[in-house]
C-alpha cells in the first residue's frame, strides 16, 4: 500500500486503508481516481481541527432550519439531526449518462408492467414473463385500483431506484421504490449546507445543480392532471408534523409553491376532491400523496385510517382527480417481482437492461432453492415485504442459529423469501472526527415520470458510519453525502 | 387561497407572538418593580399581573405564587402553564412548522432558533442572574420575526392572519390591563405602571409631556390615534386585514362587523363617555366584546369538520351559509373567553 497513497502529514488522509470491495476514490495503487484527484488534494490540505469546525457548521445549519429525521424505536430526542459527511461523492458525466439510460429504461418497464397490470390486460402475465400467482399475491398489489385510469400511463411519477457499485465499479440495481421513496429533500439540502460550508470545494469543479427538483417535480405532476388541464391545482398530501419524514414534505410543497393539505384539509363531494379553504371548497386535480395506499381511504382501505380522504377512491374511478404515485404500485416494487424486472425490461421495450440486478435466487423455485440452502452463510437473506433493511440477514455476518431459523423460515413460506449474492458494497472516504476513512456507500437516484421521464442529477448518497458495515439506512444510524455529478465539460 | 386550517395556525401564531412579548414585558417590569415593594406589595403586584394576564384560573391551585422565583418560573418556562413564554414559543414553532410551506424560511428558522435557545435556558432551573439575558434574548427573538414578517413575507391571506391575531390579542391585553387596574386593591390607577406595561411611556411622554394623568392615559390607551398599540389603533388594523380575507359566504363579516362598531364607538368618543359614569363594567363589557370577535374569527375560519354527506349544501362554494356549527374536536378546539387566557391547546 505505500507508493502513491497519500504522504504522511498530508493530514486527514494519513494511514488511510481502503476497506474490501470497489473503492470510489482510489485506485488499487492508491492513486486518486480522476475525478477525485482535485478533492483528495483539498482533503489532504486540512486537518482533523479544520474539518471538525466544518462538521459543526453543517450540523448547526440543519439543527437550525430543524432539518431532521426521527428514530421511532427510540423514546426521547426521537429527532435527530440529520448527519451528512464532508467528503462528497463525484460521478463523472460519462458514468452518468450511463446511469440516467438505465435508470429510465428500468422505470419505463416497470411503467408498462403496472399500466398492463391494472388496465386488466395483463399481455406479460399472459405471455408468461412473470408468473401470475406471484403478482396477485404480492401485499403491495391492490385489487381496488383495477381499471382506474391513469394519465399516461405513467403510474410510477416518483421513482427512487437504489443502486451500488459491486467489486468490479459496475453499478447494479439493489432494489426499486415505486410506492413513496423520500429522501430528495436531504439530497437538495446537503448541497445547500456544502455549498455554504465548503463553497471552496467546488471552486475546481463543475456540478450539476440540484435545486430545480420542486420545478421539475410541479411539471411532472401537472402534466398527470385529468383530461391534460391546464395550471391544475396541485397539492402534496401529509399524514402530519408527526411523520418521520414530514420536513420533506414541507420541503416538497414550499419547493413546488403549492399547498401541503392533511387528510382533514380535503374532502370529497359529489365525486369530487375539494381543499377546505376559508373561501369555501376549492377543488382538487393532482395529489401528490405521501401516505401508504391502506390509509388513503377509510371507505376502501383501512376503516380505521383518520389520515386520508373519504371518498377518495371514488372520484379516482370518476376520473376527476389524480394521485400520484398511483394505487397499488407495490405490486411491481415487491422483492419478489424484482427478479422478473430484466425480463420486463426485454419484454416491453426489446432491449438489454443497462443495469443489471444483484444475482437473485428465488426461493419459491425449487430448483433454486436447492441451490442455495445449503450455503446460506455466505448469501445475503431478504423477506420479500420489507423495507429500510428490517428482516435482511448477512450471511456472512450470521450465527448458526440465524441460519438455522433462516432456513426453516424459507421452507414454511418461499414466497416471501429472495437470496441474493453478497456484493460489497463500494466505499468512499468518510470523515470519522479523527481522520478519513473508507465507509460503504449506496446511491438512491430519483426518477420523475409525467408525460416523459426525467432522471434528477445525482440522489441520496448513503453511508454506513461503521468501519465494514453494510448498514447505510438512516433509521438504522447510517448518514450521507453529497452526490455531485459532474458536467460534460469537467469530466 | 389558503387552507382553512392555516389561516386558523397562522391567527394563532399571530395571538401567542403577541402574548409572548406581553408576558415578556409584565415579567421584565415585575423583575424590576419588585425588588423595591414590601412583601405584602409585591404579592399584590403579582396578583395583579396574573390577572392582567387572565392566568387566574391556572395560577389559583398553585397557591402563592408571591416569591419571585415562583412567579418567574411560572410566566417564563412552567410548561403547565399554557400562558408561559415557553408555551406560547412552543405553540408558534408548531403552528408555524405545520403551516411551513407557506411562510418564509426566515420566520421558521427564527421561530425554532427561540424555541431551542428558550429550551437551553428553560430546561434547568432557571437562576434569577440569568432572567434578563433570557427575557433580552426572546425580545431580540420576537422583534426578529416581526421584522422577517415585515420585510420578508408575501402579503398573502397568511400574513393577513397572523395581523389579525395580533391586534386582537394586544388589544384584548390591553384591555384586560385596565380592568385589573381598576380593580386594584391599591386603590388609584398606576398611570406610569399602566404605560411601561404596554410600552407606551415614551409615546406618552412625547404626546402629552412628563406628567401621566390616570385618565388620559386610559384615553390614551384606549384611543390614542398615534399609539400602535391603543385599541383604536388594533382594531382599524385588525379590520382593514378581515376585509383582505375572502371568505365563504361571509363567515368573517361577522366579527368584523363587531370590531367595526367598537372602532367607531372609541372613535366617536362613546366609550369614554360612559366611563365618565362607571368605567368599570364598559369596560368589562368591551373587554368581553373583543374575546367575542376573536372567537368569532376563530370559528369563521374554520369550517365544520364530518363527512360531505349531511353539510354538502353548507361547503360548496356559493352555497348556503357557511354553517360555523360546533368548533371540531383537536388542534383547533379553543375553549374559554373572558378574563381566562384563549390557549389554542
Amino acid at each position: 500500500m505505500a507508493g502513491s497513497w497519500p504522504e504522511p502529514g498530508s493530514g486527514l488522509l494519513d494511514h488511510y486503508e481502503p476497506a474490501r470491495g470497489f473503492d470510489e476514490a482510489f485506485e488499487s495503487d492508491g492513486s486518486a481516481r480522476g475525478v477525485y484527484r482535485r478533492i483528495v488534494e483539498r482533503f489532504g490540505e486540512l486537518d482533523a481541527g479544520e474539518a471538525q469546525r466544518l462538521e459543526r457548521l453543517v450540523a448547526d445549519e440543519f439543527r437550525r432550519q430543524g432539518i431532521t429525521f426521527t428514530v421511532y424505536s427510540e423514546e426521547e430526542g426521537t429527532e435527530r439531526i440529520w448527519p451528512m459527511d464532508l467528503f462528497p461523492r463525484l460521478i463523472s458525466a460519462v458514468e452518468w449518462d450511463e446511469l440516467e439510460r438505465g435508470l429510465s429504461q428500468r422505470v419505463a418497464a416497470l411503467n408498462h408492467f403496472l399500466a398492463d397490470l391494472y388496465s386488466g390486460e395483463g399481455a406479460a402475465i399472459a405471455d408468461g414473463v412473470v408468473p401470475r400467482w406471484l403478482v396477485v399475491s404480492s401485499r403491495g398489489f391492490e385489487r381496488n385500483a383495477m381499471g382506474i385510469d391513469v394519465p399516461h400511463g405513467a403510474h410510477c411519477n416518483i421513482a427512487g431506484i437504489d443502486v451500488v457499485r459491486d467489486d468490479g465499479g459496475r453499478y447494479r440495481v439493489l432494489e426499486d421504490n415505486l410506492r413513496n421513496p423520500s429522501g430528495i429533500s436531504y439530497v437538495i439540502e446537503n448541497r445547500a449546507a456544502m455549498a455554504k460550508a465548503c463553497s471552496w470545494l467546488f471552486y475546481d469543479h463543475a456540478v450539476q445543480p440540484v435545486e430545480q427538483y420542486g420545478r421539475m417535480l410541479r411539471s411532472a405532476l401537472e402534466s398527470m392532471a385529468p383530461g391534460g388541464q391546464e395550471s391544475p391545482h396541485v397539492v402534496v398530501l401529509t399524514p402530519g408534523i408527526f411523520n418521520a419524514a414530514y420536513f420533506e414534505h414541507a420541503f416538497l410543497a414550499r419547493s413546488m409553491g403549492v399547498e401541503l393539505v392533511e387528510g382533514r384539509d380535503l374532502v370529497v363531494d359529489d365525486g369530487t376532491v375539494y381543499a377546505r379553504t376559508i373561501e369555501g371548497l376549492i377543488a382538487v386535480d393532482v395529489i401528490y400523496r405521501r401516505i401508504d395506499d391502506v390509509f388513503l381511504d377509510p371507505v376502501s382501505f383501512r376503516p380505521d385510517s383518520t389520515l386520508g380522504v373519504p371518498g377518495l377512491l371514488g372520484a379516482l374511478r370518476a376520473g376527476t382527480v389524480t394521485v400520484c404515485n398511483a394505487i397499488g404500485n407495490g405490486a411491481a416494487d415487491d422483492k419478489a417481482v424484482y427478479p422478473y424486472v430484466p425480463d420486463l425490461i426485454r419484454y416491453y421495450l426489446g432491449a438489454e437492461p443497462i443495469i443489471d440486478n444483484v444475482p437473485t435466487y428465488m426461493m419459491w423455485d425449487a430448483d433454486q432453492r436447492a441451490e442455495v440452502l445449503g450455503r446460506l452463510d455466505e448469501l445475503v437473506v431478504k423477506p420479500v415485504g420489507e423495507s429500510g433493511g428490517y428482516g435482511v440477514l448477512i450471511g456472512p455476518h450470521a450465527s448458526d442459529e440465524e441460519l438455522a431459523a433462516a432456513r426453516a423460515a424459507i421452507d414454511a413460506d418461499p414466497r416471501n423469501w429472495i437470496v441474493q449474492e453478497v456484493v460489497q458494497l463500494s466505499s468512499l472516504p468518510s470523515f470519522t472526527q479523527e481522520r478519513l476513512e473508507p465507509r460503504h456507500v449506496d446511491l438512491r437516484p430519483f426518477v420523475l415520470t409525467g408525460e416523459r421521464t426525467e432522471v434528477f442529477p445525482g440522489g441520496l448518497t448513503r453511508v454506513a458510519m461503521r468501519r465494514g458495515s453494510l448498514i447505510v439506512n438512516s433509521s438504522q444510524g447510517g448518514g450521507s453525502k453529497d452526490t455531485w455529478v459532474l458536467t460534460p465539460e469537467y469530466s | 387561497m389558503i387552507l382553512a386550517r392555516h389561516a386558523d395556525a397562522l391567527f394563532w401564531v399571530g395571538r401567542y407572538l403577541e402574548r409572548t412579548e406581553a408576558t415578556v414585558r409584565c415579567l421584565d417590569y415585575a423583575a424590576n418593580s419588585i425588588i423595591h415593594l414590601r412583601s405584602d406589595e409585591a404579592r399584590i403586584e403579582v396578583e395583579q399581573l396574573i390577572k392582567t394576564l387572565g392566568l387566574e384560573s391556572v395560577a389559583a391551585p398553585l397557591g402563592s405564587l408571591g416569591g419571585r422565583r415562583q412567579l418567574f418560573a411560572f410566566l417564563l418556562s412552567d410548561t403547565a402553564n399554557p400562558g408561559s413564554v415557553l408555551s406560547a414559543v412552543t405553540a408558534i414553532r408548531e403552528r408555524l412548522r405545520s403551516t411551513r410551506e407557506r411562510i418564509p424560511i426566515e420566520l421558521w428558522e427564527e421561530a425554532n432558533g427561540l424555541y431551542l435557545r428558550f429550551r437551553e435556558f428553560g430546561d434547568i432551573e432557571l437562576p434569577p442572574e440569568r432572567l434578563h439575558e433570557t427575557l433580552l434574548m426572546v425580545r431580540r427573538a420576537c422583534l426578529a420575526i416581526s421584522g422577517v414578517l415585515n420585510e420578508g413575507m408575501r402579503r398573502d391571506e397568511g400574513y393577513e392572519f397572523i395581523l389579525i391575531g395580533r391586534m386582537i390579542e394586544r388589544s384584548v391585553f390591553t384591555v384586560g390591563l385596565l380592568v385589573a387596574g381598576y380593580t386594584d386593591p391599591r386603590g388609584a390607577i398606576d398611570a406610569t405602571r399602566m404605560l411601561r406595561l404596554t410600552s407606551s411611556l415614551q409615546a406618552y411622554h412625547r404626546r402629552h409631556g412628563h406628567a401621566p394623568d390616570p385618565e388620559g392615559v386610559v384615553r390614551y390607551l384606549l384611543a390614542g390615534t398615534d399609539l400602535p398599540r391603543s385599541v383604536l389603533s388594533c382594531l382599524l388594523r385588525a379590520e382593514e386585514s378581515l376585509r383582505g380575507v375572502g371568505s365563504v359566504a361571509g363567515a368573517l363579516d361577522g366579527p368584523r362587523r363587531r370590531a367595526g362598531l367598537l372602532r367607531a364607538r372609541l372613535e366617536l368618543g362613546e366609550i369614554e363617555e360612559a366611563m365618565a359614569q362607571e368605567p368599570l363594567p364598559v369596560l368589562s363589557e368591551l373587554h368581553w366584546d373583543l374575546t367575542e370577535v376573536a372567537s368569532e374569527i376563530a370559528a369563521g375560519v374554520v369550517p365544520p369538520l364530518g363527512f360531505p354527506t349531511a353539510s354538502s349544501e353548507y361547503l360548496r362554494p356559493g352555497g348556503a351559509r357557511w354553517d360555523a356549527g360546533p368548533m371540531p374536536a383537536g388542534p383547533s378546539a379553543e375553549p374559554g373567553r373572558g378574563l381566562s387566557p384563549e390557549i389554542d391547546p
